[in-house]
């Protein structure tokens, strides 16, 4: 069963040295490193991380992080995660978290039904859980955002937010796929999984909700019910 | 000196790449740096006079180091020919200003652009830490100097050309190994006469006994010189080949002279002589970045 979990997003620009010699958003970094510190803190079996990609799959729990795709002369390569995958690595790697790590990704096109089952199954995984899930609001959140301005993705995060500041995560569970990919709002596939590991939260805690460079990034800790 | 080899024939020395040691402070092969030019002269061919007042000259020296600059080129003798400089007029000039620089910035490499002993001599007294003997060891004594100072040398390449003259019909089977031979061999005498191999630097000082076509072909292979190890000084700032090759005047030449950096930098060249220091720095960073050396001062184009 999942006994923690923990809400972050997956941008480039969290990876070491990417951003060059200006380190952005130190406050989403902070509140990044806050959430997974406080993950694996809780002692746990082993860590699940589910993040969105091309598809689903379970990737070698050895695997280094590493981004030479989005930054090749910062990082050698070969990259041999997905994006959101690499990013949980550097986060777990940041907190010094060494034990087990499963790592999980689930397509951006997967329904919200296979969504769900997903996280159930990670659940089962082993007698405590603890799950990082990775996940990006809309792309579209200003006119400078990477995919320009569009007006229904600020409730379409707001509705996001709403759902975990509550606990309530059968909203998440009910987010429109079609929507969220118009949206670019990558994060849906990896939020409905949680909702499947996780559909009651009594407890969350929401650490950082922005939107600086047009892409919503929300950090957010739950404890989901026993 | 167990990084120091002969290779082929005759005296021509390769050096491993590594740092270039000056003033106590080491230089990596993977760093370019700006080699700013403060003339002390009335008659230089860019902005002529513009540092002769040695109050200007110090203001001169607080912006350019504030630019980026890493070492200062000092020079009290023009290149071109023209009404003579002695010895002790060049002393005048020269001497009393690497004094107050010396100074005012007590780590600052300062280079002095010279071809006699003498002057060489009484600028690393002031406190000179590499001495730019454009004019090809016309003085063969200017490394003797460098080597009791222990100071750098510049060995650099003028063809068959005397110290302040032009170009008249240079001609050459083979430019680019002219140049190879020439500061090879210089180099090499610089080991003998005890100059430090982390200290010493080749040029092939373009222009210098050299027509525009002799220049560009330099240019063009500039990769044989750095491939001998050795730190290769690339002086190009503004000069003629540079005015020829685009049809444009001195104060024109701006756009030229950074392509030429550009070019010379991703060959290899590692200290670039500039009078704009500024740009200069902000190309060479740009290349820098190209190479993969240099981490990006903000990126976040598609990363967010």
């Amino acid at each position: 069963m999942i006994v923690r979990a923990a809400l972050c997003p997956s941008p480039p620009l969290l990876a070491p040295g990417v951003t060059g010699q200006t380190v952005l958003l130190p406050d989403l970094r902070q509140a990044c490193a806050a959430a997974v510190g406080w993950l694996v803190g809780a002692a746990p079996d082993t860590v699940a991380v589910i993040g969105p990609a091309a598809a689903t799959a379970t990737w070698p729990p050895e695997s280094v992080p590493d981004l030479a795709m989005h930054a090749p002369a910062v990082y050698a390569g070969p990259s041999a995660l997905p994006l959101a995958l690499a990013i949980a690595g550097f986060l777990l790697d940041a907190a010094g978290y060494s034990g087990p790590r499963i790592l999980q990704s689930v397509a951006e096109s997967a329904s919200p039904g296979a969504c769900q089952q997903l996280g159930r199954d990670l659940a089962a995984a082993a007698p405590r859980v603890a799950l990082l899930v990775m996940g990006d609001g809309s792309a579209r959140r200003s006119a400078a955002a990477p995919g320009y301005l569009d007006d229904r993705a600020e409730p379409f995060d707001a509705t996001v937010e709403q759902a975990i500041r509550e606990g309530n995560l059968a909203a998440l569970a009910a987010l429109d796929p079609d929507l969220a990919r118009d949206l670019l709002a990558t994060g849906r596939s990896a939020w409905q999984a949680l909702a499947g590991a996780a559909p009651t939260c009594p407890q969350t805690e929401l650490l950082y909700s922005a939107a600086p460079f047009g892409v919503a990034y929300l950090v957010a800790t739950l404890t989901p019910a026993p | 000196m167990d990084d120091v080899a002969a290779a082929g024939s005759g005296p021509r020395p390769t050096r491993t790449p590594g740092s270039l040691r000056l003033r106590g402070r080491e230089f990596p092969p993977e760093r370019t740096l700006v080699m700013a030019i403060v003339n002390r002269t009335p008659d230089s061919f860019y902005r002529p006079g513009l540092t002769w007042d040695e109050d200007a000259a110090l203001e001169r020296v607080h912006a350019i180091v504030a630019e980026g600059a890493d070492l200062l080129d000092v020079g009290g003798v023009p290149a071109k020919p023209g009404p003579e400089v002695t010895v002790a007029e060049e002393i005048r000039r020269v001497v009393p200003f690497i004094e107050r620089v010396r100074a005012a910035y007590p780590d600052l490499v300062i280079s002095v652009d010279t071809w006699r002993h003498e002057p060489a001599r009484a600028a690393c007294e002031a406190g000179a830490d590499l001495l730019n003997d454009t004019w090809s060891a016309w003085d063969p004594k200017v490394a003797d100097v460098a080597a009791e100072f222990g100071v750098g040398l510049v060995c650099s390449h003028a063809g068959v050309a005397l110290p302040r003259t032009r170009p008249h019909r240079a001609a050459f089977a083979d430019v680019a190994a002219d140049v190879l031979d020439r500061v090879l061999l210089l180099a090499e005498r610089a080991l003998q006469a005890g100059v430090a191999a982390d200290r010493i630097v080749i040029d092939p000082a373009h222009d210098f006994g050299k027509n525009s076509w002799h220049s560009l072909e330099v240019t063009r292979r500039l990769d044989e010189l750095t491939a001998t190890g050795w730190p290769v000084l690339m002086s190009a700032s503004r000069k003629d080949f540079v005015g020829e090759t685009l049809g444009v005047g001195v104060d024109d030449r701006l756009a030229g002279t950074l392509a030429t950096t550009a070019v010379g930098a991703w060959l290899g060249a590692r200290i670039f002589r500039a009078h704009d220091v500024r740009q200069t720095r902000e190309a060479l960073d740009m290349v820098e970045s190209i190479k993969g050396n240099r981490p990006l001062a903000r990126a976040i184009r598609g990363l967010a």
